[in-house]
């Protein structure tokens, strides 16, 4: 019995599975690493307590004499360098010598202990001296310890023992790995630079929204709608051409009539003016292609959707209104728009969302220049965590960039959904088995 | 019929038609240039062909130091796009009928669900995706991208064939049911047949935007092994040494060829898809 | 077979759709359900063939409780009205469907398949797709795709409807005859009452979800339990007069018509009642004479029709031989048979 459930519960869990491993779980991680510093520098495992140059300094604001006592070399004469002097297989005279006369002197430099071992009565050559001292150093700059409990154990050796508070602060001073902060989003609050790609971005959703997802993709419905059915179908399929078209092409044939020996270069140069890149030349011509571009990818949806929403009118209308003597933009005006209400609200929403999220087109045509001139939020997202120039890949700032825009796509599907009432979309299986 | 409809007695069309003619014109352009720019050679400063040439098409018989060879990146875009076609028609004919079909628990909300991510912007996760691959130890194989792309195309799969399950009538099944056969059955053999066109149709949409896909494989699949064209080609692009766009587009034709194939042919397939909404 | 429904009920939700039916269809019956659209014929026959669940009660075949054993089990065959065939297989491949999931050999399902198309008449079609038949065509497949695996039950849920007039006809005798041959026992279920006549050996009239009455159908016609049952079976239809109860007669709204009828002895008076009258019983023969005026005249060929109205505004109608000397607006005396008269309470309950 319920064979249905179970079949389908199997025949489901594929789907679930992939959705939650590369849906879910990766909005989750957005979020939590959005609250992380991770970054190429720390790593995206676990990380390990280093004393660095920078690790010191930041310690010194804190507590001045710890920083400076970490940050001097340390020679102490003790047991275990003793013993790495007999295992060495130098004269065993040198370290009879170390262990009675020396064991437990601390020397605040290499100099210092260099000079004492010189003095000994076995005269070690320069480099034994060099070999020797060695065994004796426990200072900790530069040192890798893996574990924090190692930390402080090195610490305890080089004499220097720390309070509760201050182990935490060393510890936070010298972990290499990526720790939580809400930085990232002061960063995105404060910057100006994020202000600007923000506005970049309004104005591009805005306007490529407007004038071709929408706009464009209306005229060429209602145009290929007082077309004879084959000429309309050949436009249709044109004008279908750059969704079609692989981006990395359909760019490269943009770069190819902007370019510097391109073909407006050539047309222009016609009329005497000297090449130059059109594309990347001013912020102003950037962002005239960069909408061109993507515009005419994201005209296609509207023109299919419309084109069957005006099939759909019901063909007496356009009769009616002729017998009534209506001109052709008074039916356009009258009958089409009014009955397209529904499908531009579809378009504009889902292109709005696609067009937040796409930087294919630009990452391919200006990279966002000139400058940061056309960086769109995306795009910077992208730049931030997965290729920037410095090399330093900030996952954790750039996680917290995409988070905003995971954040805007479930609102404004969310408000998809209600809209586009999905309840009517489900109905009771007839079959009760 | 539908001749008759389109074109309205009382208006000319001619307008229209040049008008869209005439905006169509820089479009048409590029295209043409881009099959004419790959056999010929041009003075410079001209756009009209001087002589014939092969030689942008030296990329099939010579490989470049420093980059793959064409024939193994070809056949790593074949691979990537014939596996996600493969995973998507596979998952989403099986999640498609159990949300149109199936008493199955949640299916409300699972449908719901579906409905929100084929419209959410699957490429805000990307940098997460990138650090769980690298996690799990798929970063830089061609499984790893197969993968996030087919779950990332995955809801638009399964909305459309939950739609065209709806379509198929239930007296079908009920029949089958009562002929002997269990639900499996059922749609193995009797349901499945019915909707062939439509698996046609998603199959060559998840094959032409694998084929198509840049970013995916250019983060999370980089690698010379693994390289598919699109992310070759951009290499090529960027490349500054060597630029030459008789050669780019020589690369160009050689990847969209099949793409223009398969579109002219299925056109009418894929305009219902492309219409019934994808990102872009 | 014998099938048996018992206090059978099934909801949609919070939709009651069949509330306690109680049903018993004899072994070798063929039983028409017949009723108006949307009074859950369908339901109950598709619960009859597992398709649906009871929301409670049993459904038994002979002696085993089927109620929980799902379709593929039951061993029914059923006939959809748009006939369900698989497009994508022929003719013969829709037969033998199943046989096949039966696992049952290649060469024995050939020759059944054979078989049952020789038995309904198609064995040259096997190879077509359904998209290549006829409707009558499609049908016949679809009884011998039922019949093939020797089915316990036969369900028929209106196989008719799709066909025009004279395929109809047609197949009414030929479903009839291969349910006597096969000696299965068949629900069929339908919303034409000439169907259900000709072609079953009882009827179950159906009214909201209830069964109203089941009966042979001539029995069914002559002694009906409610106006609804007389109203729904005979073509023209009966027609209804409404009046109340006089010392032992029925007195029409203004009086102008009173019958003597021996149901209503006793009846006290002022009791409004409905009279039911076939047109068979008004104007041939009978024994109360009434005169009322033609409205409505028409010829169906061997027979006539008129409708005769009477002062206060009510219609009798009747059927003659055909007679040309009457035409709308003439007046007519004409008898009517009380005898023959159906005398229903108000609330549609016969006398
Ligand atoms: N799956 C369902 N969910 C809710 N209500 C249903 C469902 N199926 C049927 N009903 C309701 O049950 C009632 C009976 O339906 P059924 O299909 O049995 O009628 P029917 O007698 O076969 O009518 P018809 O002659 O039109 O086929 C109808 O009112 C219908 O709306
Ligand atoms: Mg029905």
């Amino acid at each position: 019995m319920r064979t249905s459930r179970t079949l389908g519960l199997v025949m489901i869990a594929p789907a679930a599975i992939m959705i939650l491993l590369f849906y879910l779980m990766p909005v989750i991680l957005t979020g939590v690493f959005s609250m992380t510093n991770m970054s190429t520098a720390t790593g995206i495992s676990g990380g390990a307590f280093q004393v660095t140059q920078g690790a010191v300094n930041r310690l010194r604001t804190e507590m001045p004499e710890i920083a400076d006592a970490i940050s001097e070399p340390r020679f102490v004469i003790d047991e275990a360098g003793i013993a790495a002097v007999e295992a060495a297989g130098l004269a065993s005279a040198i370290a009879a010598e170390l262990r009675t006369e020396h064991l437990g002197e601390v020397h605040a430099s290499r100099r210092e202990a260099e000079r004492m071992i010189k003095a000994l009565k076995e005269r070690p050559s320069t480099r034994q001296t060099k070999q020797i001292s060695d065994f004796f150093n426990r200072s900790v700059i530069n040192t890798r310890f893996e574990s924090r409990e190692a930390l402080m154990e090195g610490l305890k050796k080089l004499g220097v023992t720390l309070t509760p508070e201050q182990q935490e602060a060393m510890a936070r001073a010298t972990y290499t790995g990526w720790v939580w902060t809400t930085d990232n989003f002061r960063v995105i609050g404060n910057s100006p630079d994020m202000a600007q790609v923000f506005v970049n971005t309004a104005f591009y959703v805005a306007v490529t929204l407007l004038l071709f997802n929408v706009g464009y993709a209306l005229f060429l419905a209602v145009t290929t709608h007082y077309m004879p059915a084959t000429t309309a179908s050949i436009f249709r399929a044109i004008w279908l051409l750059p969704r079609i078209t692989p981006v990395v092409i359909y760019v490269l044939m943009w770069k190819w009539l902007t370019w510097d020996s391109g073909f407006i270069s050539m047309f222009m140069g016609q009329f005497g003016h000297p090449p130059k890149n059109y594309l990347l030349d001013s912020a102003y011509n950037a962002w005239f292609f960069v909408i061109l571009i993507n515009g005419f990818i994201g005209a296609s949806m509207g023109m299919l959707v419309f084109s069957s929403a005006i099939k759909a009118i019901p063909e007496a209308q356009f009769h009616a209104s002729e017998v009534d003597g209506a001109s052709r933009w008074q039916q356009i005006r009258y009958i089409i728009l009014p009955q397209l209400r529904w499908p531009i609200l579809f378009v504009t929403c889902y292109q709005t969302l696609s067009l937040l999220a796409s930087f294919n087109e630009i990452l391919l045509s200006t990279r966002g220049g000139p400058g940061r001139a056309t960086e769109v939020w995306s795009l910077a997202a992208y730049h931030t965590a997965l290729q920037n120039y410095t090399g330093n890949l900030e996952y954790g700032l750039g996680a917290a960039m995409a988070l905003v825009l995971v954040v805007i796509g479930v609102i404004l599907s969310l408000i998809y959904l209600r809209v586009f009432r999905y309840d009517t979309l489900i109905s009771k299986p007839l079959i009760e088995d | 019929m539908a001749q008759k409809r389109r074109t309205s007695a009382n208006f000319s069309s001619l307008p229209v038609i040049l008008l869209l003619g005439l905006i169509s014109l820089p479009l048409l352009l590029m295209y043409a240039y881009l099959f004419i720019d790959t056999v010929t050679d041009s003075q410079a400063g001209s756009l009209v062909p001087s002589q014939f040439t092969l030689r942008h098409w030296s990329f099939l018989w010579e490989t470049k130091t420093g980059k793959p060879n064409i024939w193994r990146v070809t056949f790593n875009t074949f691979i990537f796009a014939s596996s996600i076609t493969a995973v998507i028609l596979l998952v989403s004919s099986m999640a498609g009928y159990v949300l149109s079909r199936l008493n199955v628990p949640a299916r409300g909300v699972f449908l719901a669900g579906v409905m929100v991510l084929h419209a959410f912007p699957s490429v805000t996760l990307i940098i997460a995706i990138f650090v769980v691959l690298q996690w799990i130890g798929l970063y830089n194989s061609l499984i790893g991208v197969i993968l996030v792309k087919a779950a990332i195309d995955l809801p638009l799969g399964i909305w459309l064939m939950k739609g065209f399950y709806d379509t198929v009538p239930w007296e079908i099944e009920m029949a089958g049911l009562v002929d002997g056969a269990s639900r499996f059955t059922v749609w193995r053999r009797l349901v499945l047949p019915q909707i062939k066109p439509a698996i046609m149709a998603l199959g060559l949409f998840s094959f032409l935007t694998g084929w198509s896909e840049f970013i995916l494989p250019q983060v999370l699949a980089p690698g010379a092994q693994v390289q598919v064209l699109s992310v070759y080609l951009a290499g090529l692009i960027v490349d500054d040494n060597n630029f030459d766009f008789g050669t780019f587009k020589a690369v160009g034709v050689f990847y969209v060829v099949p793409v223009l194939i398969l579109y002219v042919f299925f056109q009418k397939h894929l305009m219902n898809i492309y219409g019934g909404g994808t990102k872009g | 077979m014998r099938i048996l429904l018992e206090k059978f009920s099934k909801s949609f939700g919070s939709t009651k759709v069949i509330e306690d039916m109680d049903l018993d269809v004899g072994s070798g019956e063929m039983l028409a359900l017949l009723g108006p659209s949307g009074c859950g014929k369908s339901t109950t026959l598709f619960s009859i063939c597992g398709i649906h669940r009871p929301t409670s009660g049993r459904i038994l075949f002979g002696n085993k409780d089927v109620t929980d054993l799902p379709s593929q089990e039951r061993n029914v065959g059923v006939v959809f009205q748009s006939y369900a065939l698989y497009p994508h297989m022929t003719a013969a491949e829709n037969i033998g469907f199943p046989l096949t999931v039966r696992r049952v050999a290649t060469a024995e399902i050939r020759k059944r398949v054979a078989e049952i198309a020789a038995l309904v008449h198609i064995d040259n079609l096997l190879d077509r797709r359904p998209s290549q038949l006829s409707g009558g065509q499609q049908q016949r497949v679809a009884l011998a795709r039922a019949l093939i695996r020797r089915p316990d039950v036969l369900l028929l849920d209106e196989p008719l409807a799709n066909l025009d007039a004279k395929l109809r006809l047609e197949m009414r005798s030929e479903i009839r005859r291969l349910q006597k041959e096969t000696g299965i026992t068949a629900i069929l279920v339908t919303h034409d009452q000439v169907e259900a006549m000709s072609m079953c050996d009882r009827i179950a009239i159906m009214k909201a979800g209830e069964i109203v009455q089941i009966a042979t159908p001539s029995e069914m016609y002559n002694d009906p339990r409610t106006a609804f049952v007389a109203g729904f079976l005979g073509n023209p239809p009966i027609s209804f007069l409404k009046g109340t109860a006089e010392q032992g007669e029925f007195v029409l709204g203004d009086g102008s018509i009173r019958l003597p009828l021996a149901a209503l002895s006793g009846m006290p008076d002022g009791t409004p009642l409905m009279l039911g009258v076939r047109p068979e019983h008004f104007g041939n023969g009978g024994d109360v004479p009434v005169t009322g005026r033609i409205s409505f005249a028409e010829t169906q060929g061997r027979e006539n029709l008129y409708d005769v109205m009477f002062a206060d505004g009510s219609v009798l109608r009747s059927i003659q031989p055909v007679r040309g000397d009457l035409k709308p607006g003439d007046d007519v005396r004409w008898n009517l048979d009380s005898k023959a008269a159906f005398v229903f309470a108000e609330d549609g309950r016969r006398l």
